[in-house]
């Protein structure tokens, strides 16, 4: 502080002098300092603002870009399904109507059966008009006439008449069981026909099932053709949920991988043994690392193979018997694999024994290799785990390519919103610096209150 | 007949290409390779002179146990004597560097168990107390080895008693790269009677010792630290 007085006697002269001087000086440079202030805030508030504006244009950008890729990867998504969908409507459509004349046929055949059936029910033989009126009539004269003759051949009439009653009575009750028999033989033909008739509208429902199934597909694909906001909406939220589902399946595929690194890395020790290292790595962990490797990579090839997955192009636009090969080559190396590390994991477990008895030798105790209880389900434990990982493994690459699709998703929406976070604070820091320098201008001013209130007066008193 | 050709062509450069690939993976994965050296080397000391001479079944004990046992494949071991006159090839007792395949390693360490074994088990003591001359030869092994991590355990009272005619003075950079451990440092009846003795004798070593360009100098009671303080070093 006393570095400032001019006077090293006089010191609140030394001040007041140095008050004045500084207010007179700040007085006449108010103008020059005035507009530095101003540039300031125009170099470093706008500056600040011009980066939240690149910022929102980025984050923008990014949003746009990640649009255009769901929709791509919708459309193309959906193109696979209908692709599918067609597929498996070639074939159920070949199938049912293959099998729909036979069907139709079978049930011509029952209903001209029925029509047969029904007409020879039909077939009834009338009897002759009148004819039993007039058999009534003559009993009823039978005993009146007297003459014996008469009587006699009225008689004679009336027992024709009673017995040809009897036969047509006899005749018509056969024709009658002749009827019922018909016509009980006709229910199975009635059943074959009904059944025949509900296949054919099983086989008609499975069609139109598919063909819903096709026209809500075609409809979906429609929407996200036209990439409107509901659709960009709807494969967002379908993204998000399958990133969701296929980041557990990937962190499940990782600890895997990590349990069966630790399964084989020991026992690789022993068919690899060497002192060099690769990234800091031993060799033999270096190979186990590969071996996993390979069998996702396996994965990956049997599951593009069989068509489930479009990550290699090249594999799915091969002929349909080179696929099969390829299907087969990578079930053949699984297998391979599945067994190699089922010996490895069987080794594993007799080189840990043999390491912890040495330790107890080591350590005085009189061990020898094959006293532990239970190593040999331990042994055939880990065999059996090192069978199942890498087929398990294997399964887990179902979900890469869906994974990949939907981290590129997800890894967009946190740029977009970290750019975006970045330009708030910009803005935020722009409007802070702004009003900063705008206090510190108000300040300046009340300073140098006083010659600028005279400067002011005299102003206002030179324009009066 | 172009059309051959170019099929020709095609596959001509797909192997060219191939060729390549597998140039570069085989340049990256020997780029990539690590010349570190990730083994320890760790000589034992163990004194045979005077009172501590009855501590070698113990020192045996816990060299099997804490050492031997715990050591990795392609780690060495040399286990020294100090005597009168320890800088002598005939106080190297043992010398062993695994096998980097498991299963020989612990062949390997169940031979070292007998050798250490019939050491501890044989009628061995010393007049004089040359600790200077075993630290020394110790330091000679374990330069010849490629081992990144070099420790050497020292079971004794680290009372020196040195023949009259013998020299020992450390190089500048004798114990460079090393880390030095005493074990199992037991007291005297005059360090009882006043500790300070006890305590500048250790501090001395620990100066002399440091001053040779040791990586570090500790002194352990608890042989239960030694696997822990190996894997530190590590």
């Amino acid at each position: 502080m006393e570095i400032l007085y001019i006077w090293p006697n006089m010191p609140v002269l030394s001040l007041s002098v140095l008050i004045v001087g500084s207010m007179v000086f700040l007085f006449l440079a108010r103008t020059p300092i005035h507009n530095a202030l101003e540039s300031l805030t125009d170099g470093s508030s706008g500056g600040l603002q011009e980066i939240a504006n690149w910022a929102y244009d980025f984050a923008g950008k990014i949003r746009e870009r990640d649009r255009k890729v769901l929709l791509e990867s919708g459309v193309t998504a959906h193109k696979h399904k209908l692709l599918d969908e067609f597929q498996r409507v070639d074939i159920s459509f070949s199938k049912n109507l293959a099998e729909y004349p036979g069907l139709q046929r079978r049930l011509d055949d029952h209903i001209s059966k029925l029509e047969a059936d029904y007409s020879e029910c039909g077939q009834a033989v009338p009897a002759a008009p009148g004819w039993d009126d007039a058999v009534a009539s003559i009993a009823k004269l039978s005993g009146t006439s007297g003459d014996r003759v008469i009587e006699k051949m009225l008689t004679e009439i009336h027992k024709s008449a009673v017995d040809g009653e009897k036969r047509a009575l006899s005749e018509l009750r056969s024709t009658t069981s002749q009827r019922h028999k018909i016509l009980s033989g006709m229910a199975t033909t009635w059943k074959l026909a009904d059944k025949a008739l509900k296949d054919i509208g099983e086989k008609i429902s499975s069609v139109l099932e598919t063909s819903e199934r096709m026209d809500k597909y075609m409809t979906d694909f429609q929407k996200i053709n036209k990439g409107n906001e509901e659709s960009i909406d709807m494969l967002s939220s379908r993204a998000n949920r399958m990133f969701i589902a296929t980041s557990i399946v990937m962190a499940a595929a990782v600890a895997g991988a990590f349990v069966n690194f630790n399964l084989i890395a020991l026992p690789m020790s022993e068919m690899v043994p060497a002192g060099s290292r690769i990234l800091g790595m031993p060799v033999s962990s270096f190979s186990a690392l590969i071996i996993i490797l390979l069998e996702f990579v396996t994965g990956i090839f049997f599951w593009e193979s069989i068509g489930f997955t479009h990550i290699i192009p090249q594999i799915g636009m091969m002929q349909r018997s080179r696929r099969r090969w390829i299907t087969y080559l990578s079930l053949f190396f699984l297998l391979l694999l599945s067994c190699v590390e089922a010996s490895l994991g069987f080794l594993r477990e007799m080189m840990a024994e043999q390491a912890a008895v040495i330790e107890q030798q080591m350590a005085g105790a009189e061990v020898a290799v094959g006293d532990s209880a239970g190593s040999a389900w331990a042994k055939y434990g880990q065999a059996g785990l090192g069978f199942a990982l890498p087929l398990i493994l294997a399964m887990t690459m179902m979900a890469l390519e869906n994974f990949i699709e939907t981290s590129q998703h997800a890894a967009s929406k946190l740029m977009a919103l970290i750019v975006t976070l970045f330009g708030h604070i910009c803005k935020m820091l722009s409007f802070i610096l702004g009003y900063i320098i705008k206090i510190i201008m108000h300040l300046y001013d009340a300073y140098i209150i006083v010659p600028l209130q005279i400067s002011n007066l005299v102003t206002r008193k030179a324009i009066t | 007949m172009n059309s051959l050709n170019a099929i020709k062509d095609r596959s001509r450069r797909r192997c060219r290409g191939f060729s390549f690939a597998v140039a570069f993976a085989t340049i990256l994965l020997q780029g990539c390779s690590d010349n570190a050296a990730y083994e320890a080397a760790v000589c034992v000391l163990a004194d045979v002179s005077g009172t501590y001479a009855d501590e070698k079944e113990e020192i045996v004990k816990i060299t099997k146990s804490r050492i031997v046992s715990k050591m990795l494949p392609g780690d060495s071991l040399f286990f020294i004597r100090i005597d009168s006159n320890s800088y002598n090839e005939d106080d190297l007792i043992a010398n062993l560097q695994l096998d980097y395949t498991p299963s020989k390693a612990n062949q390997q360490k169940i031979a070292m168990g007998s050798r250490l074994d019939e050491f501890a088990q044989a009628e061995t003591r010393s007049r004089y107390t040359d600790i200077s001359g075993a630290m020394m030869l110790c330091t000679d092994h374990l330069n010849t080895t490629k081992s990144g991590n070099r420790i050497l355990f020292v079971f004794s009272d680290m009372k020196e008693e040195l023949k009259p005619n013998l020299k020992r003075q450390f190089a500048a950079d004798e114990f460079e790269n090393i880390h030095v451990a005493a074990m199992n440092v037991i007291k005297l009846n005059a360090d009882s009677a006043n500790p300070k003795v006890y305590r500048d004798r250790l501090s001395e070593w620990e100066e002399r010792i440091l001053n040779a360009g040791a990586h570090s100098w500790g002194v352990f009671n608890d042989s239960a630290r030694i696997p822990d303080y190996i894997q530190q070093l590590r």
